[in-house]
């Protein structure tokens, strides 16, 4: 056993060019992202116009930059932009990692699954040894890769095979198989989707069929893109997949384009090469038509020694292991966990609840009795109290910086109640908070938080 | 070879989507021929189940916008028109001879056209939204202090927005009810020309009916058609904008304006002075009964001018979407309109007074207002998955 494993770890190789075009197409994808972002004013509107941020447990201590923010977008562009021509490798690819998740730990307002996927595959590759083959790094040094042991590709599988297999278990459970929701909502609202909107968006069956087919998809979908007579097909259903939720869930946003270029890793390195020759080609004509003196990408020095850290494999293994207990931590919480979200995140848990919320904060002088409700439009942005209404923890935090402004503002014996209500998965809006227990009393940490109220429902499943 | 390869699967699914629907287009074509001829006809087509009994068939988003347009915001509007021709009409009369006879003739015109003005709030789209319409017909309370300024200094424009608050409705309030200790006091400062009161009050009006026919014209010029083809389920398609304007004047200009903020809800104490017309004291609570009514009539979709008219609206729609639900939204959501109506009902006619004699009560009515808040904003969204406005980001 224990030679098998020094074996696949010292002796077995695979394509440099697997992880080239990984590097590649992950690169480009980011460096999109980024510009997708900018352009759509969301570092104005997320990080720099809210007074207030809602942070990650453990990780009060990350500011904001205010308008200084722009700068670690632009660092970040520039690390995604090495990263994909090679320059640098190494260094722009953890310089990418670090910026791209600070950025997400400034606010966790804006968390969303694939900006976690992003954060974990850049962290990854920083392991990797992408760098070594078809790149500007090759250029400089003059020698290139041929070869990289398996693990490392191995490991990128690994973990978009995680993705997706808890995202198919996590669909099941009750709301998703048997009542078809979130999916019936969502579908029948999108009636002005040319032809199929206004019938077959508007029929409970295809809101079943939508259900059984995603997650049998998600569960298959990793075995298949393994197995390698079935890789094809099931690179076939990944698009098909994919363009599905981008056409429903245009709101979505990258999501669908990196699962896709990702899952290409599964691909005989065969067609890696391919399409870096082709990558190649495009590249050498336009140095011709910029003039610029004909770039020799693959050079034909080999370099025997592959360079990556010593205690890679079993840092990754390490971390892969935490990757797949993380998603069970909820089974530790009582309770729904899509109602109080204790344990939610982080588990690959995609588009599975539609959440609405309504909370408010009553602000109470606990020995005069008199009290106000604060106008949260004063204290966050739109979005924020759209997310806020409904996740515990951030009504918890919130609370608190009531408390703390209201304290500044000279005022005495501050209890702050809420008045919550919120819906989940079509059912009706119950109330969501205790409304008797003074928040500030409360403090965030892992333990079960018992101030939220139980859903009045059961939802089965795992 | 890897560029067929990506291609195709794309193609082959929109080529099956394509085949398989081409049948049920063909089905839904016709139907929508149907409905579509029957709000045409404007006759009393009562029922409000046209579109959507059979199976086959979407609701019939583009006549509801036609019913909102057509029966309830454009009727409301010229309803509102008509009111402020008059009050313009006993207004030019009362400056020009100022009797306790022509005053109380104003007074009833005013209040005439601010019952008028509540069925018109809530649509704050378009034009109405751009020239900040509401603010200027219906801010309070009235800058009292700017409103005296305005008039002593005569140099003013009514369009800047620091003038916002010393015109509409509550400003008229001050100019009728406020600006003397007894009715004849009142008139005499009306009576003296130099003191330029009746100049002012007429400006205020005026500007009102200028303000007024801006916003008709835009919706009966280009507006109304863009509005009611914009039948999408985007953050800037029609439905949910002015759904998101229905619940967002729910909220603020009724729940919060009328009775939560002069009720200390988000204050440290009352603040009986912030009412809707407050220095006419007794009207306070028949402009929210009414605007209750316009809420009810809005939500339910009857013709403004013909109650027993009643065409496609949110109700409709969210039953439509809930169809497979036995606890009906719609009728909840009604049920809190009747409790609203009954504990507004109870209130004094001044709530200024309520306030002070006892504020509990008011208290109590904005927390039964707010329960259907919740029902809107939480419920409702959710079933008709309309997103809260503006807040734009990527979702997973």
């Amino acid at each position: 056993m224990g030679k098998r494993i020094s074996n696949y770890l010292n002796r077995k190789k695979s394509h440099a060019a697997t992880l080239a075009f990984f590097r590649i197409a992950f690169g480009s994808l980011m460096f999109f992202s980024v510009i997708r972002f900018w352009s759509k004013g969301w570092i104005e509107s997320l990080y720099i116009k809210p007074n207030f941020h809602f942070k990650y447990f453990g990780f009060e201590w990350v500011e904001d930059f205010g308008s200084y923010t722009y700068i670690l977008f632009i660092l970040c562009l520039i690390s995604s932009l090495f990263v994909t021509i090679g320059f640098k490798y190494r260094i722009s690819i953890i310089s990418f990692f670090i910026l791209f998740t600070y950025v997400e730990l400034i606010d966790k307002t804006t968390y969303l699954n694939h900006y976690y996927l992003t954060s974990c595959i850049s962290f990854i590759m920083c392991f990797l040894p992408a760098g070594g083959f078809f790149s500007v790094d090759n250029l400089i040094r003059g020698s290139k890769i041929e070869e990289v042991p398996s693990w490392a590709v191995d490991s990128l599988k690994f973990f978009i095979c995680i993705v997706y297999f808890y995202a198919g278990i996590a669909k099941i459970n009750s709301d998703w198989l048997l009542d078809a929701q979130p999916l019936s909502i969502w579908l029948k609202s999108k009636y002005d989707l040319p032809i199929i909107g206004q019938t077959l968006l508007q029929q409970k069956s295809i809101h079943y069929l939508a259900s059984w087919f995603g997650m049998i998809y998600d569960v298959c979908i990793p075995f298949l893109l393994l197995y390698s007579r079935t890789k094809y097909i099931a690179f076939f259903f990944v698009i098909i997949f994919h363009v599905l939720t981008k056409v429903f869930f245009p709101a979505i946003g990258m999501f669908p384009y990196i699962m896709i270029f990702g899952t290409v890793i599964f691909f005989d390195s065969k067609i890696h090469i391919i399409i870096l020759n082709r990558i190649e080609r495009i590249v050498k004509k336009l140095s011709v038509l910029l003039n610029i003196k004909s770039i020799e990408l693959v050079k034909k020095n080999y370099l025997n020694s592959i360079h990556y850290p010593r205690f890679a494999p079993l840092f990754l293994s390490i971390f892969l292991l935490i990757q797949v207990i993380i998603p069970f931590r909820y089974a530790l919480y009582p309770g729904e966990l899509f109602w109080n979200e204790q344990g939610y995140r982080f588990s690959w848990r995609v588009m599975l609840i539609e959440k609405r919320g309504d909370t408010r904060f009553k602000v109470k002088d606990s020995i005069s009795g008199k009290f106000f409700y604060v106008r949260n439009e004063n204290f966050l942005t739109p979005f924020q109290i759209k997310q806020m209404s409904f996740q515990p923890d951030f009504i918890l935090e919130y609370a608190h910086y009531l408390g703390e402004h209201f304290e500044e503002k000279g005022l005495k014996n501050i209890q702050v109640f809420t008045d919550s209500f919120v819906a989940l998965n079509g059912r009706s809006s119950q109330r969501f908070i205790n409304p008797n227990v003074d928040l500030l009393t409360k403090k965030e940490s892992f333990l079960n938080k018992d101030w939220i109220l139980p859903l009045n429902d059961e939802i089965n499943g795992l | 070879m890897k560029k067929y390869s990506l291609i195709t699967p794309i193609l082959a699914i929109f080529l099956a989507i394509q085949c398989s629907s081409e049948m049920e287009e063909d089905i839904q074509q016709v139907d929508n021929t149907t409905p579509a001829t029957s709000t045409d006809s404007d006759t009393d087509n009562s029922s409000s189940d046209n579109s959507q009994t059979d199976d086959t068939v979407s609701y019939n988003h583009k006549n509801m916008l036609i019913n909102w347009v057509d029966n309830i915001i454009l009727p409301s509007l010229d309803n509102f028109n008509s009111s402020l021709t008059v009050l313009k009409e006993s207004t030019e009369t009362f400056v020009n001879a100022p009797t306790s006879e022509t005053f109380s003739k104003v007074k009833e015109d005013w209040l005439a056209s601010f019952l008028k003005w509540q069925y018109v709030e809530m649509f704050d789209i378009g034009l109405a939204e751009e020239i900040y319409y509401k603010n200027r017909v219906n801010l309070y309370p009235a800058n009292v202090n700017k409103i005296e300024s305005n008039i002593s200094d005569q140099n003013y424009d009514l369009d800047e927005s620091v003038n916002f608050s010393s015109q509409g409705f509550n400003s008229i309030d001050y100019l009728l009810f406020g600006i003397g200790e007894n009715e004849e006091e009142i008139i005499l400062k009306y009576s003296n020309e130099n003191l330029n009161y009746g100049k002012y009050l007429t400006d205020v009006v005026e500007k009102m009916i200028s303000l007024t026919s801006d916003v008709r014209s835009s919706w009966n010029t280009e507006f109304r058609e863009s509005f009611i083809n914009s039948t999408d389920n985007t953050a800037t398609s029609s439905i949910n904008k002015l759904v998101n304007d229905f619940i967002f004047y729910f909220e603020k200009g009724y729940r919060a304006n009328k009775i939560g903020i002069p009720a200390g809800v988000f204050s440290d104490n009352p603040l009986p002075d912030r009412v809707e017309a407050y220095y006419g004291k007794n009207y306070s609570k028949i402009l929210a009964l009414e605007a209750t009514e316009a809420i009810d009539n809005f939500f339910n979709g009857r013709s403004i001018n013909n109650l027993e008219n009643t065409d496609l609206s949110i109700r409709d729609y969210l039953d439509y979407m809930e169809a497979e639900k036995e606890e009906k939204l719609s009728e909840k959501i009604n049920n809190q309109l009747i409790k609203i109506k009954d504990k507004l009902s109870e209130l004094n006619t001044n709530f200024s007074q309520q306030i002070t004699d006892e504020n509990l009560q008011m208290l109590i009515t904005y927390d039964v207002i707010q329960a259907n808040v919740v029902f809107l904003k939480v419920d409702m969204l959710q079933s008709l998955n309309i997103s809260v406005d503006y807040a734009d980001a990527d979702g997973d």
